[in-house]
Parts: C-alpha cells; sequence; structure tokens
C-alpha cells in the first residue's frame, strides 16, 4: 500500500520528530482498528483558522466503540466570529474548560496512535491538525489515510459510469441510509462518518 | 453536546429512563454502536446471544420455529430473555441492514443489578404491559380511573336502630353532620333521604314520633371500599341516586355523596343521564348529542381505561333507547314485549355508537300487528338520534326481527341446524342479545331455551368457533411498517383481532352457558368456570382493553364508520405501538387456544 515514495516521505517525516516520545506515531499499527475523527473550526482557512473541538471514535470490525469516545475543547487565541458560532454552535462559554492546545493534540495523538485515519474530507481536518503538530512536534501525521468520500465515489461511479456524483456529507449519509444522529458536532459528525464507513465497507460486496 | 444526544436517545428507550444518573453515566461507557449487513443471524439456539441491542435504524424479525414471531425497529431492544436465560428458541435475523447500540452481556447483567430495570426485564407479559400502559398515561395525563372509594371524602354514615324515633334520628343525624339516616334493621339496612322525609313527613301523614324505620326506603345500594370510583358513578347512574353508602369488609364506614364524586370526575356523565331521563321529545334527546361526544373525549384525555368507558356508553345508549321505547309504546303495551339490543350495544363493548343491532321479542299470544307502526317509529327514532343503521338489516323495523316467543324459538332451532353462513352470523348476533326494555323474562327464557339446544353439541360450537380463524392476525403488517416497504399501510383492528377475541370468547360462553354477554365478564366468568387459567383471562382482557382503546382513539378521529376499524401503525406513538403488537401476539395465543379447544384442525 505504501510506494517507494510515501515510504521515503515518512521517513523523513520521522527524522523530522522532535519529541521521541511521539516516536509511537511512526510505529507499524497492530490494533486492528481504526480512528474516524472531526474537528470544528473558527473556519475553513486551514492557515489562519483555530481547532475549537475534536471528535473521534474508533472502529474495530464490524463496530463503532462509542464506549470510547474521544471529545475535547480548545482554547483559542482569537475571539471566535459570530457567523462561525453559527455554524458550528460553540459558545465562548462553552470554552470554559478547555484545554490548551498542547494538551488536547497530545492527548488527541495519544489516542489516535499508528492506527490509520478515517475521515469525510479528511483532507482539511489532518491539514488543521498538521499546524499544531509542525509546531510542536516538527511533523506531519504520519498515519494512513481513508476518505469515504472517495470509498463512495468508487462504489457509486461503477453504478452511473457518468454520472455526477453528488459528494455532500449529507447526500451520502441518505443515500448510506444512516440515520442523522442530530446537531452537527465533533464527535456525532465522527459517528456518522464511522456509520458511513461500515456501511461502504461492511454491506454486502 | 453529542454525547448527550446519544444519552437523550437511550434515555427515551423505556425503562432506561428510569436509570439514575450513576447508572446512566456508567452505562454510556459501555454502549458501542454495531453495524450489521441484512441477513446476518444474530441470535439462534446454537448461537448464544452475546450483547444487548437496542435498534437504532434497520430492522430485525425474530423467528421461532420458522415463523415471523416478532419485528423490530427504530427504537426496540431484544432479547433480555436470551441473556438472562442463556438460551432462547427464537432465531433473530438482520432484516435491513442495522446499525444499534450493543450493551455486552456482563454490563447488561449488571445493569439489572438495577431494581427497576430488573423488574422491567423479568416480568410477565402483563406487568409489563400494564407497566406500558401506565408509562404512556404518566407520560400524558394523570392515571385518574385507577383512584377507588377510599381514595375520596367520604360523608360519615348516620346508623341508628329502626325502633328510635323519627326525631331522635334527626338529631343524631344533626350530630354527626351526615345527610343521610341509614337504619338498621333486624336482617338488613334501609334509608331515609331528604325526599322520604318531604314526602312522608312533611306532606305524608307521619308523626315525627314514629318509627323511624316507617318512613324508610329498603334499597340500599352500596359498593365496597376498594372497588373503583368509577363504579360508584356506574352505579349511581345506572340507579339514578345521589348516593351509595361505601363498605368495608360488609360493615358500613361512610357515605359516598355524588357531588364530591363529580368534582373528582369533573365531567358530567351523570347529567347526561339525568337528561335523558328528563327528555320529553326527541328534540331534547338529539340536543344530548354532542354532550355524549364530550364525555367520551374528556374521560379518554384523562386516561380512563376504555372498557369503563364502553360501560358507560352503553349505560347511557340504554337509557336512550328506554327512553325511546316509551315514547313509541304505549302503556299497556310495554309489559307484552321485550326490546332487546344485540351485536356490540348487547355485549357493552361499543364505544362510540355503532350499528343498531335491535330486535323485539312478543309475548306468546300477543298481537304481532299490534307493534308494527310503533317500531317503524323506534326505528326511524333512533335513525335520527345518529344511532346509524345496521347494513344486514337487524333491526325492529325488519318483521323477521319482531316475533314472539314461540317463533323465535322456531328460529334458533333451525339456525342449529341448518348452520349456514347466515345462520352462524344470526346466531353469533343473538347470543350477545341484551334487554333494554319490557319484560325482560322473555329474553331470559330463550337464552335458556338457546343454551339448552347446545348441551353436548361440541360438533355445532366447533362449526361456530371455525370462524375465528377466518382472519390472519396481522403481525406482519408491523414488518411492513417498520421496513417502510409498503405505502398507506393500515391494520385492520376488528378483523385483524377484535373479531376474533370478541367471536371466540362468544362461543367459549355459549358452551359453558354464560349468561353475561360483555367480553370481559365473559372472560371473567370462563376464569371462574376453569376454562382458562387466571393468567391468561388478563392477557385477553387487557389485550381487548387495548385494541379497543386503539379503536376509540381511530373512531374518534375518523370521519366515516368503515374508517374508524382502519388504524395507521405509522401514526402511534412508540408505546402504543409495543402495546398493540404484544396484543395481537395474544391474540395468536388465542387462536391457538381456540383451534386445540374445539379441534379445529379437524373440522372442515
Amino acid at each position: 500500500m505504501f510506494g517507494f515514495f510515501s515510504k521515503l516521505k515518512t521517513n523523513a517525516n520521522r527524522k523530522r520528530l522532535k519529541d521521541e516520545k511521539f516516536a509511537f506515531l511512526f510505529d507499524a499499527d497492530t490494533s486492528g482498528e481504526v480512528v474516524v475523527f472531526d474537528t470544528e473550526t473558527t473556519g475553513l482557512d486551514v492557515s489562519k483558522d483555530e481547532i475549537l473541538s475534536i471528535g473521534a471514535v474508533k472502529i474495530k470490525d464490524n463496530k463503532i466503540l462509542t464506549s470510547q469516545t474521544f471529545e475535547v475543547f480548545l482554547q483559542n487565541s482569537k475571539e471566535i466570529s459570530s457567523a462561525s458560532i453559527k455554524i458550528h454552535g460553540i459558545r465562548p462559554v462553552d470554552l470554559k474548560n478547555a484545554k490548551t492546545t498542547k494538551e488536547g493534540i497530545e492527548e488527541f495523538l495519544h489516542f489516535v496512535g499508528a492506527r490509520p485515519l478515517v475521515g469525510y474530507y479528511l483532507e482539511f481536518d489532518v491539514g488543521m491538525i498538521n499546524r499544531y503538530t509542525k509546531e510542536m512536534l516538527g511533523i506531519t501525521l504520519p498515519n494512513q489515510m481513508i476518505e469515504v468520500s472517495e470509498i463512495y465515489f468508487d462504489k457509486t461511479i461503477s453504478l452511473i459510469p457518468q454520472g455526477n456524483i453528488d459528494l455532500r456529507f449529507d447526500t451520502i449519509l441518505k443515500n448510506c441510509g444512516v440515520p442523522n444522529m442530530g446537531v452537527h458536532n465533533a464527535v456525532n459528525d465522527a459517528i456518522m462518518t464511522a456509520m458511513i464507513y461500515l456501511k461502504l465497507t461492511q454491506g454486502k460486496k | 453536546m453529542s454525547i448527550r444526544d446519544q444519552r437523550k436517545l437511550i434515555e427515551s428507550i423505556h425503562p432506561f429512563g428510569l436509570l439514575s444518573k450513576e447508572s446512566m453515566d456508567a452505562l454510556m461507557q459501555k454502549i458501542d454502536i454495531a453495524y450489521y449487513p441484512s441477513k446476518t443471524l444474530l441470535i439462534s439456539p446454537s448461537i448464544s446471544s452475546i450483547a444487548f441491542y437496542i435498534i437504532i435504524k434497520g430492522s430485525v424479525t425474530e423467528y421461532i420455529e420458522d415463523e415471523v414471531h416478532d419485528v423490530y425497529g427504530a427504537g426496540d431492544s431484544f432479547d433480555a430473555d436470551a441473556l438472562i436465560y442463556g438460551d432462547t428458541k427464537a432465531k433473530f435475523v438482520v432484516d435491513e441492514d442495522l446499525i444499534c447500540y450493543e450493551i455486552k452481556k456482563e454490563d447488561f447483567l449488571d445493569l439489572m443489578q438495577d431494581k427497576k430495570v430488573q423488574s422491567y426485564f423479568l416480568q410477565d407479559f402483563i406487568s409489563r404491559h400494564q407497566q406500558l400502559k401506565e408509562y404512556e398515561q404518566q407520560s400524558e395525563l394523570s392515571p385518574f380511573l385507577i383512584a377507588r372509594v377510599s381514595d375520596i371524602f367520604l360523608h360519615p354514615a348516620c346508623v341508628v336502630d329502626a325502633h328510635i324515633s323519627i326525631l331522635e334520628a334527626l338529631q343524631r343525624l344533626q350530630e354527626l353532620r351526615a345527610k343521610v339516616i341509614i337504619v338498621k334493621e333486624e336482617d338488613a339496612y334501609s334509608i331515609v333521604t331528604d325526599t322520604n322525609l318531604r314526602e312522608r313527613v312533611l306532606m305524608g301523614e307521619n308523626d315525627i314520633s314514629k318509627p323511624i324505620a316507617s318512613i324508610a326506603s329498603k334499597n340500599l345500594v352500596t359498593i365496597d371500599k376498594e372497588d373503583f370510583l368509577f363504579n360508584a358513578l356506574l352505579l349511581m347512574t345506572h340507579n339514578g341516586i345521589k348516593r351509595v353508602v361505601v363498605l368495608e369488609h360488609e360493615k358500613i364506614i361512610g357515605v359516598l355523596e355524588q357531588i364530591d364524586l363529580l368534582s373528582y370526575f369533573a365531567s358530567h356523565s351523570h347529567l347526561v343521564a339525568v337528561q335523558i331521563d328528563k327528555a320529553q321529545t326527541l328534540e331534547d334527546l338529539k340536543a344530548l348529542e354532542q354532550d355524549f361526544r364530550n364525555l367520551i373525549v374528556t374521560l379518554r384525555a384523562k386516561g380512563v381505561k376504555v372498557r369503563y368507558i364502553t360501560k358507560l356508553i352503553a349505560t347511557l345508549n340504554f337509557k336512550i333507547y328506554k327512553k325511546v321505547f316509551e315514547m313509541c309504546v304505549s302503556e299497556e303495551l310495554q309489559d307484552k314485549c321485550a326490546l332487546i339490543v344485540m351485536g356490540s350495544e348487547g355485549r357493552e363493548d361499543q364505544t362510540l355508537r355503532s350499528d343498531q343491532d335491535n330486535a323485539l321479542i312478543i309475548k306468546n299470544g300477543v298481537d304481532k300487528e299490534l307493534f308494527s307502526e310503533p317500531m317503524m317509529r323506534l326505528n326511524s327514532y333512533l335513525l335520527e338520534l345518529g344511532f346509524p343503521k345496521c347494513n344486514g338489516n337487524v333491526m325492529v323495523s325488519n318483521e323477521f326481527w319482531r316475533r314472539d316467543v314461540t317463533s323465535y324459538k322456531e328460529l334458533i332451532e333451525k339456525w342449529t341446524y341448518d348452520m349456514n353462513e347466515e345462520s352462524v352470523q344470526n346466531l353469533s348476533i343473538f347470543l350477545d342479545a341484551k334487554c333494554v326494555a319490557g319484560d325482560c323474562e322473555l329474553l331470559h327464557e330463550l337464552t335458556e331455551y338457546l343454551h339448552g339446544k347446545f348441551h353436548a353439541r361440541d360438533d355445532v360450537l366447533a362449526h361456530i368457533a371455525k370462524a375465528v380463524l377466518n382472519f390472519e392476525t396481522p403481525l406482519t403488517l408491523f414488518s411492513g411498517f417498520v421496513l417502510e416497504k409498503e405505502y398507506n399501510n393500515k391494520l385492520d383492528l376488528k378483523k385483524g383481532g377484535i373479531f376474533a377475541l370478541v367471536h371466540g370468547v362468544r362461543t367459549l360462553s355459549l358452551q359453558y352457558e354464560i349468561k353475561a354477554t360483555n367480553t370481559t365478564e365473559r372472560i371473567k366468568e370462563l376464569n371462574n368456570l376453569g376454562v382458562i387459567d387466571k393468567t391468561f383471562a388478563t392477557e385477553l382482557i387487557e389485550s381487548f382493553d387495548t385494541l379497543s382503546s386503539v379503536r376509540l382513539k381511530a373512531m374518534l378521529e375518523a370521519k366515516t364508520i368503515e374508517e374508524a376499524n382502519f388504524i395507521n401503525p405509522r401514526t402511534l406513538e412508540k408505546n402504543q405501538r409495543d402495546l398493540l403488537k404484544d396484543s395481537f401476539k395474544i391474540i395468536n395465543k388465542f387462536k391457538k387456544f381456540m383451534t386445540f379447544h374445539f379441534h379445529l384442525n379437524m373440522v372442515v
């Protein structure tokens, strides 16, 4: 799965790791689990915006381990704009007990370990996390990435070869018959994404 | 936040809502979500259950010996028994791709340490059914009809000896601030009310030094302290009285006044009854129509059990029948015939007005023609009052249903021999006959005769009983509902369940010569005779109550009579759906019982 080129990249990444405590991120994964995660941010600009919360769940075989749900809120340097509050529903008071970004990100890394990461539009969420890890540890997330919209696309395109495939989250949710769990927040979205993932990978082939 | 959302979802599922905050916190730490594609076999006699499942989306079918036993959909959970007892006869198969919460076996058994949860899962059908009903009522309105006589204020009873003077008795009454005087005679009690005093002392010749017993009325109406308040209301309505004497272990402990009772009920069933009594013309009766409907709506909203509502409605309808009878039949003819109602009216099962099913029994030797005109009038009055026409023309306006006793006996004879469809149908209707006006002895004689005809005629009984199996119990429709495959899926309550139960119980009552016509009372009698055991009897009564209750709801919402028997399970709340499903299971059990009892599998 990992080509020669990506191996090179990983090795270069590994060399930049400043803190050996996090060497486990580069271990071979033996857990048999994957981690689905989602973030809520102050905006969509990876270079400027900040993470407000991270939600994640593990999947093992056909089960979403909601018993080990991960959820963290992070302190922010700027005020949260009222426009973005409308989207993520996180108000300044919700961040009263938030952790420092350092603490929060470290906890997240421990939760994830070397497991593959699963998400919807993962590029963005990983990009957000990478900005923090680069600063803290000198590295980007080395984990294998699995994009659900890609799996969805591959499955659907075989049915309608010339069609335009609608990859919006709500559409995928609906077409996969996954219940909408209500409000959008990091954990809920992670759980819903996890359900989509299971449906796409565990369903009748 | 998110964890709270999931928590809410779980809490909304009975009985998890009963858990304490701590247990709920602990539970949330142990729940996983699992995904199973359709056709997955989750539990079977050879695959022991490893978890308790709560369905988020999808559906699961339970099979017992390859027959569909139950269908579970979103919000349903299964299977506590398999976990508790460690094995199961049933097979659980995923019907539609399943996303569910999973509580591991050990964690579920831990949860069972909680008394409330434990009692819910360990209950048998009846208590679970009742708990669900109570739960449903709590979530709507207070269950007020569980109130008993002992729950309400009782006036002190002024009991005096028969030989003391009227004056002394009155003084005693004053002292106790009671409303009526109860006179203790040698072997019974009698009562002195304001009316007695007015009629027999003030307007009569009586002297206040005479013994109190001389002005007392004999018929003392009593009720036990543990009886339901609603029955007290029925007693008052039925007897047209304003108070009943309350007993505890056969001893008088107080007097229940109508005014207190009414304020307790805050509805006006008695007023309706009084107005029926007072009505002089057809218009007066017509004016009551709306009150009638309001009464039902109010009582139902208050959580009154449907079997009490139907009883009250029947009592009031009988009063109307009686009134109309008196309006149409001249006085000298009134005791020469008996007006009977049959079918659902006779069973006192009808909720809103159902079809007229009535007939007239004429005394032998009286000219039939004399009744022709009055009965035509009676029929037209009833129609005007909104008692719908009977499609089978079982009405006094039809000459066929106006006969003398001998002629009815010949008819019964014919019914029992030719056994064609029409005869069985007429016989079934007649079996529920109840006399509402005139000389009720006439009906009594016919009932005796009818029962006599069926002595040792189990072959004929089996033939009648066969109809119980005519319609499939619509348990499978629920799967249609859950799977959302069907469009406009509606359940026929009457065919699906009520008919089988009513008809089966009716046939059994014929076999065991039970005189009661009300389905609930018949079931109780059958239990007393040992035909069915106590548990089964209660199951049947509860199921009947549930079906009638759902039907009443449908009736109140329906625009036409035909529509009233249909409900769309989609519109029911989850609890009600569960109750209904449980009821249908009991109906299936009852059908099996009937098949066995009458050897129906051998009847062609």
